[in-house]
C-alpha cells in the first residue's frame, strides 16, 4: 500500500544526505542559478508527494476536494492546500493503515484538550530522524563530528521512554544517540515526569553537571523547552547560584510556556540564561517545531539584529495573510504555513496558528495568538 | 470636502477632562484626589439642586445634537473613532443613532417611574397613589461621588452609566480602559458644551489597569462604584473598597438567539435573517448583548441551512453598507484558524457548512447540526445550530446558563410569550425580538438589575 510513499521516502532521505554533503545547499543562497535549482527540486518533490498523499490519505483528499483542488492541476507547491493543525485533533491524518502505526506523537497542551495526533511507523520515524538530525547538526553543531566530541549534551526534557508521545523527547533522544555515535558521552537527561504526567527537572543533577563542566572546562549544550529553562533559572536564582559555562557552551530552547511556568519574553529569558549560566547570547538558539511536523526551524541573528528562523531545504515556511489567504509581502505579519516534505506519511502542508513576520524566505516568530475560548467551552466540547 | 476632512482630523478637544491631556501627562494619586474633591464641590454648587425635568431636557437636547450629521462632536467620533476603536465609521454612526434615538422625555419618564415609582422621586419627597393611601412618601438620593470603571470594548455601557449618574445628580469620575476613552469623552464634552456647570461635575481619565495607587485614591472618596469587566477585574476592585462604598459589578455576559419553526415561513424567515444579521453586525458583535449562536428549529419552510444561507447573504449586504473594519492580525489569525477547522469539518460532514467573506475575515457563518452552545470568536463570526426544539437549545446552552444576558427570539405571536416565560425561568435576564438584541430600551434592567434603582439610597417618610 505504501510502496510509492516508501520510494518517495528513500528519495527524500537521499536528498537530505546530499544537502548534508554539500553545505552550499544548507545555506540561503544569493546565486540565482542555485536558487532556481533548489526551487525546482523542492517543487518537483512537493508535487509528487501531494499527489501520493491525496491517493493514500482519505481525510486530506476530502479536504483538498472541498477546496476544489485536484492534485493533477497543481503546478506549484504554494498551491498545495494546507490543513489546519487543529485538524490533527479531529481527523486521523495519516497515510499509514491503522495496523501499521507503531508510534503516535501528541501535541502538548493542557490535559483537558484533545491533543493533535501524528502517527508513525518505523519507516516514517526514520525520515523524521534523518530530517531532524541533519538540520540539528547544521544549525546547532557547526564544526562537524570533531566539535561534537568536545561538547557534552544536557537534555532538560524527559527520556523518550518516559514521554513516549512527545516528539521533542524523541528528537532529543535521537540527538543523544548521535552524540554517542560520535564517540562523545551520550549526554545527560535531567527531565522527569511525575505521576500526573507533568514535566520536572533534576535540579541537583543539572547543578552538579554544570559544576563539573566548569571544572573540566568542557562546554555543554543544553536543550529543552522554554518553561524548563525558566524552572532551572528560577532554581538557580533562589539558591543564589551563577555560573560561567566554558566558552562554546550552547542553548537550544523551544516551545511556548503552556502555563507550565511563568511566562518570560524571549529577550528576558535569554539574558537570564546569559546572566546565570554564562552562555553568551550568540550561543543561544530557538527551535520551532511541533508534533505535526517532521522538520524544525532554528533561528539565528540575521540582518538588522532580528532573530530569523529557517527550515532546512526540504521544508518551507510561508507567511500567509489571515485575511486573504495569500502570502504577505516581505516585512508584513501573517500566519505561518509549513510545507514539510519529511511529513511523507501524513500531510505535507500544515497551516499553523502562529503569527510571524515574513523576512524574505525566512520568518521572525511572534508567537501563537491565544485562542480565547471563554470558560468552560471549547470547539471539541461534547 | 478634503480641506474640511483635514480640519476635522486635526481638531483637538479642549482640555476639560484629565483624559483630554496629552498622553505624556503624568497622573498622580494627588491629582485624582483633588479632582474628586472639586467634582464634589461643583456638584453641591451646580447639580444637587437641579430638577429632574431640567436634566431630562438637557439629556434629550444633547441626544438630539448627536443625531445631527453636522454635530461637531459626532463628526469627530466618526472621523477619529475608526482609528481608536476599530469600528468602521458606519458602525459607529449606527451605534450612535440607535443609542441616542431612545432619549425622549417619555422614555426617561418611563424609566423613572419603573425604577423609582414616581417621576419626581429624585426632586423631593413625593408619594405614589398607593403610598398616599398608606400615608407614606419617599425621597430617592443618588450617590454623592459615583465612580465608574468602564471596560473598553464598546461605548454604550459607559454612556449609559454617565446618563444615569446625571439623573441621580452625582459627581462622576469615569476611569476608562487604556486607549478607549474617546467615545465616552466626546459624550462628556457634549454635556459640558451644553451645560458647563454640569460638565464640571464630570471627570474622565484613562490608565492601564493595575495602577493601585491611582485606584486607591479614586475609590477612597466614592459613595458608589460601578464596574464592567471580567470576574477577575470585578473581584480586584471589590477588595479595594471600604464597607460603606456600594459596588455594582457587571461581569461578562453572553447572548444567543432562538428561531422557532413558527417564524420560519417563506415570508417571515428572510426578515428574521435580516434582523439576525443586524444583531451580528451591531458593534461588530462585541457586546454582552451580541449573539454568539443562533439556534434554528428544524421543520420550518425555511430550513436551518437555508436560514444560515440567508444570514450570510444579509451579512454580505451589511459589509457593503456597514463594513466591519480592520481587525488586528491576532484577531484575524484566530478567525482564520477557526474557519480552517470548520472547513475541515465541512469537508467531512454533510451537515456542517461554512459561508464566509472572500479575501477578508469580515464575516463568517458556520452551520452545524449540533445543539451544544458555541462561543464565537466575535467580530461577525456567527454560529447557526439546527435544533429540534427550544428544550434541545437550552440543554445545549446549559454550560453558560448563568452567564446569559439576552436571548433573542423569533416565533409566532402566541409562542413568543410562552418562550419568554420559559426563558425567564431558565435564567435569561432579557428576552427580545431578533434584530433588537443590541438596542435595549432605556428601561432595560441591566443584567436583570434595576440600573437606576441600584444607585439609589431611599428615605422613607411616614406621615
Amino acid at each position: 500500500m505504501t510502496s510509492e510513499l516508501s520510494i518517495f521516502a528513500a528519495r527524500l532521505r537521499d536528498y537530505i544526505s546530499i544537502c548534508e554533503m554539500e553545505p552550499l545547499l544548507l545555506e540561503p543562497s544569493d546565486d540565482p542559478a542555485l536558487k532556481a535549482h533548489c526551487d525546482a527540486e523542492f517543487n518537483g518533490m512537493a508535487l509528487v508527494l501531494f499527489a501520493l498523499q491525496c491517493k493514500q490519505n482519505p481525510s486530506y483528499r476530502r479536504f483538498a476536494q472541498a477546496r476544489g483542488i485536484a492534485s493533477a492541476e497543481v503546478g506549484h507547491w504554494s498551491e498545495i492546500p494546507a490543513i489546519p493543525t487543529d485538524a490533527f485533533k479531529e481527523l486521523e491524518l495519516s497515510c499509514l493503515p491503522a495496523a501499521e502505526r507503531t508510534r503516535v506523537f501528541h501535541s502538548s497542551g493542557t490535559t483537558r484538550q484533545t491533543p493533535s495526533r501524528h502517527f508513525h511507523n518505523p519507516e516514517s520515524l526514520g525520515v523524521y530522524e534523518a530530517s531532524l538530525l541533519a538540520w540539528f547538526r547544521a544549525r546547532m553543531l557547526p564544526g562537524g563530528a570533531a566539535a561534537r566530541a568536545n561538547l557534552d549534551l544536557a537534555v532538560l526534557t524527559p527520556a523518550a521512554g518516559q514521554a513516549p508521545h512527545s516528539s521533542l523527547a524523541h528528537m532529543l533522544e535521537c540527538v543523544r544517540r548521535e552524540f554517542r555515535a560520535a564517540g562523545a558521552a551520550e549526554g545527560f537527561v535531567f527531565g522527569q515526569v511525575d505521576n500526573e504526567g507533568a514535566w520536572g527537572l533534576d535540579f541537583e543533577g543539572v547543578v552538579k553537571t554544570i559544576r563539573a563542566a566548569v571544572e573540566k572546562k568542557r562546554p555543554l549544550l543544553f536543550a529543552g523547552t522554554a518553561f524548563s529553562f525558566v524552572h532551572l533559572l528560577d532554581f538557580l536564582a533562589v539558591r543564589g547560584l551563577t555560573f560561567a559555562l566554558p566558552e562554546g557552551s550552547r542553548v537550544m530552547e523551544t516551545g511556548g510556556y503552556k502555563n507550565r511556568s511563568r511566562t518570560l519574553p524571549k529577550a528576558a529569558l535569554h539574558s537570564l540564561i546569559t546572566d546565570l549560566m554564562g552562555v553568551s547570547p550568540s550561543g543561544i538558539f530557538c527551535e520551532y517545531g511541533m508534533s505535526e511536523l517532521s522538520s524544525q526551524a532554528y533561528d539565528r541573528v540575521e540582518v538588522a539584529g532580528s532573530r530569523v528562523f529557517r527550515f532546512p531545504p526540504w521544508a518551507r515556511a510561508r507567511v500567509i495573510s489571515p485575511e486573504t489567504g495569500r502570502e504577505v509581502e516581505n516585512g508584513e505579519t501573517g500566519i505561518l504555513q509549513i510545507i514539510d516534505l519529511a511529513n511523507v506519511f501524513s500531510v505535507l502542508a500544515v497551516q499553523t496558528e502562529d503569527l510571524a513576520i515574513r523576512r524574505e524566505d525566512a520568518f521572525e516568530l511572534l508567537g501563537r495568538s491565544e485562542k480565547t475560548e471563554p470558560r468552560g467551552c471549547s470547539l471539541r466540547a461534547g | 470636502m478634503f480641506i474640511e476632512g483635514r480640519l476635522i482630523t486635526a481638531m483637538h478637544l479642549p482640555h476639560y477632562f484629565i483624559a483630554d491631556l496629552p498622553p505624556e501627562a503624568v497622573l498622580s494619586p494627588g491629582l485624582i484626589v483633588e479632582a474628586c474633591q472639586s467634582l464634589q464641590r461643583n456638584r453641591q454648587k451646580y447639580l444637587a439642586a437641579r430638577s429632574t425635568q431640567s436634566l431630562v431636557e438637557l439629556l434629550c437636547g444633547v441626544a438630539g445634537d448627536w443625531m445631527q450629521p453636522e454635530f461637531r462632536l459626532r463628526r469627530i467620533a466618526l472621523e477619529q473613532g475608526p482609528g481608536e476603536t476599530g469600528f468602521s465609521r458606519a458602525t459607529i454612526a449606527k451605534g450612535l443613532d440607535e443609542f441616542f434615538r431612545r432619549f425622549t422625555p417619555e422614555n426617561f419618564h418611563a424609566l423613572l417611574v419603573q425604577e423609582l415609582g414616581h417621576v419626581r422621586r429624585l426632586d423631593g419627597i413625593v408619594s405614589t397613589g398607593p403610598e398616599e393611601v398608606h400615608c407614606r412618601a419617599a425621597l430617592a438620593l443618588g450617590p454623592g461621588l459615583l465612580v465608574h470603571v468602564a471596560a473598553g470594548n464598546l461605548p454604550n455601557p459607559a454612556w449609559m452609566s454617565l446618563v444615569l449618574g446625571i439623573l441621580t445628580r452625582s459627581a462622576q469620575f469615569m476611569k476608562c480602559a487604556s486607549g478607549s476613552s474617546l467615545l465616552p469623552r466626546l459624550f462628556a464634552h457634549s454635556i459640558y458644551e451644553a451645560d458647563p456647570k454640569l460638565g464640571a461635575c464630570l471627570e474622565l481619565a484613562e490608565w492601564r489597569g493595575g495602577r493601585e495607587d491611582l485606584e486607591t485614591a479614586l475609590f477612597s472618596g466614592a459613595d458608589c462604584v460601578t464596574a464592567t469587566g471580567s470576574d477577575e477585574t470585578l473581584a480586584s476592585i471589590r477588595v479595594q473598597l471600604s464597607g460603606h462604598t456600594r459596588f455594582l459589578g457587571y461581569g461578562h455576559r453572553l447572548s444567543f438567539a432562538f428561531v422557532a419553526r413558527g417564524a420560519l415561513s417563506r415570508a417571515q424567515g428572510p426578515r428574521v435573517a435580516a434582523g439576525a444579521a443586524a444583531d451580528v453586525a451591531a458593534w461588530n458583535q462585541l457586546g454582552c448583548l451580541s449573539p454568539h449562536t443562533f439556534y434554528v428549529q428544524h421543520g420550518g419552510e425555511v430550513t436551518p441551512e437555508r436560514f444560515a444561507e440567508l444570514l450570510a447573504q444579509e451579512l454580505i449586504g451589511l459589509e457593503g453598507s456597514e463594513p466591519r473594519g480592520v481587525v488586528p492580525a491576532e484577531t484575524a489569525a484566530r478567525i482564520a484558524a477557526l474557519r480552517g477547522i470548520y472547513e475541515v469539518r465541512a469537508a467531512h460532514r454533510p451537515d456542517t457548512r461554512l459561508w464566509m467573506s472572500r479575501d477578508t475575515t469580515a464575516w463568517t457563518v458556520v452551520l452545524e447540526n449540533e445543539p451544544l452552545f458555541q462561543l464565537s470568536c466575535l467580530h461577525r463570526f456567527i454560529h447557526v445550530r439546527a435544533v429540534d426544539d427550544i428544550t434541545a437549545a437550552l440543554e445545549g446552552a446549559d454550560a453558560v446558563r448563568h452567564q446569559v444576558s439576552t436571548v433573542g427570539v423569533a416565533a409566532s405571536e402566541e409562542q413568543q410569550r410562552e418562550l419568554g416565560a420559559l426563558l425567564a425561568r431558565w435564567g435569561a435576564a432579557r428576552v427580545c425580538p431578533i434584530g433588537r438584541m443590541q438596542t435595549p430600551p432605556l428601561t432595560w434592567r441591566h443584567d436583570g438589575r434595576p440600573a437606576l434603582g441600584d444607585l439609589i439610597r431611599w428615605t422613607d417618610v411616614e406621615i
